[in-house]
């Protein structure tokens, strides 16, 4: 395999998973906060 | 009982991918060892994926609006979301597709343009969402959007065969005109099967989180009742 | 008394509230009572009516429609140089054209339903015995004479500014244009009524609509290239009539179905 075919295979490689991974940690992300959130209202509730 | 299905649904989706680069890799025969053919073994899968998942979010958006339940809403949305997601990832692929086969970047291609066309369509379906705060509206409009967006798919999709095109005839010869030797197209539907896995993945995560902010929702409105 | 009720409603300084007219049999004892309310499509030309006459009182949206489309085309003419005579004018005035059509259209659309705010007119309408269907009709009705009004004018405007001909097909040329200004009524109706209560109303509608307006945008370009340049439709470009067909019918019928969902949700 050419450097060159390698430079492609790895890029375009590298780009399809990248995406799927930035997305898969967004949603990790989301899901942190939105649990922090459920914390503080649920508390919010209670202290009323 | 989730949570299980979520596991292996994961494991089995990595798995599949590990199997499937090293068949593309190892196994397959040398000429369809070049940069074309295996940046296409996920382009293509990609693609299907995406259109499955706006195809699957047009039935969601038709139940929700069938029983009231917003249960289906939030499967319509967090499947959209990840059949965004993957169109992005099929964008990206095929530009640098283009870029080792056509020496450019982009091109106005009628299946680029259409390509592009329904990843912005879907966009501004998760934009709107984002727009609306009451949860009931939200889904009765992003239903009525969902409706709309899947019937102009078609429409986009259709005028493909019409416009001048640069794009390879559809590699599967399930299709008439498929470009791919016989035995070398295993592959795609393999990763298909893998990104179904991984997306299925996300969209149960996805749909537990709209759950999770229904709650805070409901949570938040009860503070404000007393 | 029933009378002086009616009159007072109907009359409304935004020009905004007037409720459909619908049959009063008590008013006339000589008459036979009409049992029935009128029918779908009388009811959505009562809105359409109602609309125009609205429009025409204030004329905010027409001319502020008309004076962009005339702004959009004196910027054309620094993306390209129209003396050079190199350039052929003729093979992308459809592009041209047609952006500024939809870029002024999405004027008029933004209003359509948004001036129904004040004074809670749209619950009032939307509270009306007349169907969703035939309000959406109605509304959409009256935009597509509003826009197509635009687009004669400013078809003019353009033939004039750059020497374009739209004789030698123009029949064609009007039978592509009532086409695609349906298509672009019926979707921009639609997301108009889906945007009516949002924060972000004004920016959410063209990013809505321009991407599921591709179909229709760009036959519309092809064709009226096409027909500008002296070419008849034949049986290469047919197709593209086709597909302006096939989008009118089935989003108008999947609009006035399900426009409900929208409206009276």
């Amino acid at each position: 395999m050419s450097p060159r075919e390698f430079q492609f295979v790895f890029g375009g490689f590298v780009t399809a998973w990248l995406i799927l991974v930035i997305y898969a940690v967004s949603l990790g992300l989301r899901e942190r906060r939105l649990r922090k959130e459920l914390d503080r209202v649920r508390q919010m509730v209670e202290k009323r | 009982m989730r949570e299980k299905i979520t596991y292996v649904l994961a494991i089995a989706g990595i798995a599949l991918v590990t199997w499937n680069l090293y068949k593309i890799f190892f196994v397959l025969p040398p000429e369809a060892n070049v940069a074309a053919y295996q940046i296409v073994y996920f382009h293509v899968p990609a693609a299907i994926t995406a259109f499955t998942g706006f195809f699957v979010a047009l039935i969601a958006s038709g139940l929700y609006l069938a029983t009231g339940d917003l249960k289906f809403d939030a499967f319509a949305a967090g499947i959209t979301e990840v059949a965004v997601a993957f169109a992005s990832v099929n964008l990206a692929t095929g530009m640098i597709w283009a870029r080792y086969a056509w020496g450019i970047w982009w091109a106005w291609d009628a299946r680029l343009t259409s390509m592009l066309t329904c990843w912005l369509m879907y966009a501004g379906y998760l934009i709107l969402r984002r727009a609306v705060d009451e949860p009931t509206q939200r889904a009765k409009l992003s239903a009525f959007l969902s409706i709309f967006g899947c019937v102009n798919v078609a429409f986009v999709y259709k005028s493909i065969e019409w416009f001048r095109t640069q794009h390879p005839a559809p590699v599967l010869s399930v299709r008439q005109g498929g470009g791919m030797g016989p035995g070398m197209e295993a592959p795609i539907y393999w990763n298909y099967l893998a990104m179904l896995c991984i997306a299925t993945v996300l969209v149960i995560v996805r749909m537990r989180q709209e759950g999770v902010s229904r709650e805070i929702d409901s949570l938040r409105r009860m503070a404000h009742a007393y | 008394m029933a009378k002086a009720e009616r009159g007072g409603a109907g009359f409304s300084l935004q020009g905004g509230l007037q409720p459909t007219p619908q049959p009063m049999p008590a008013l006339n004892p000589q008459l036979p009572a009409e049992p029935h309310s009128p029918s779908f499509f009388r009811q959505a030309l009562t809105i359409a009516a109602k609309d125009l006459r609205s429009e025409l009182r204030t004329k905010e949206a027409l001319n502020a429609s008309l004076a962009f489309s005339v702004v959009i085309f004196l910027l054309f003419s620094f993306a390209f140089d129209p003396g050079n005579l190199d350039i052929d004018i003729n093979e992308f005035s459809g592009g041209l054209l047609w952006l500024a059509f939809a870029f002024a259209g999405a004027l008029s659309l933004n209003r359509s339903f948004a001036r129904e705010l004040q004074n809670d007119c749209l619950d009032a309408l939307v509270a009306s015995p007349a169907p969703p269907g035939a309000l959406f009709l109605g509304k959409a009705l009256a935009n597509f004479a509003l826009i197509l009004a635009v687009e004669i004018i400013s078809l003019g405007v353009f033939a004039v500014m750059y020497n374009v001909h739209i004789q030698p097909q123009l029949g064609w040329l009007i039978v592509v244009m009532l086409m695609t200004t349906w298509a672009i009524t019926v979707i921009g109706t639609a997301f108009s009524a889906l945007t009516v209560n949002l924060r972000m109303r004004e920016l959410m509608l063209p990013i809505l609509t321009y991407p599921f307006l591709i179909p229709p945008l760009m036959a519309a370009i092809l064709l009226t290239t096409d027909l500008l340049g002296g070419k008849p439709i034949s049986a290469d470009n047919m197709i593209w009539v086709r597909v302006l067909v096939a989008f009118d019918v089935i989003f108008s019928l999947l609009a006035v179905v399900f426009i409900d969902i929208v409206l009276v949700g």
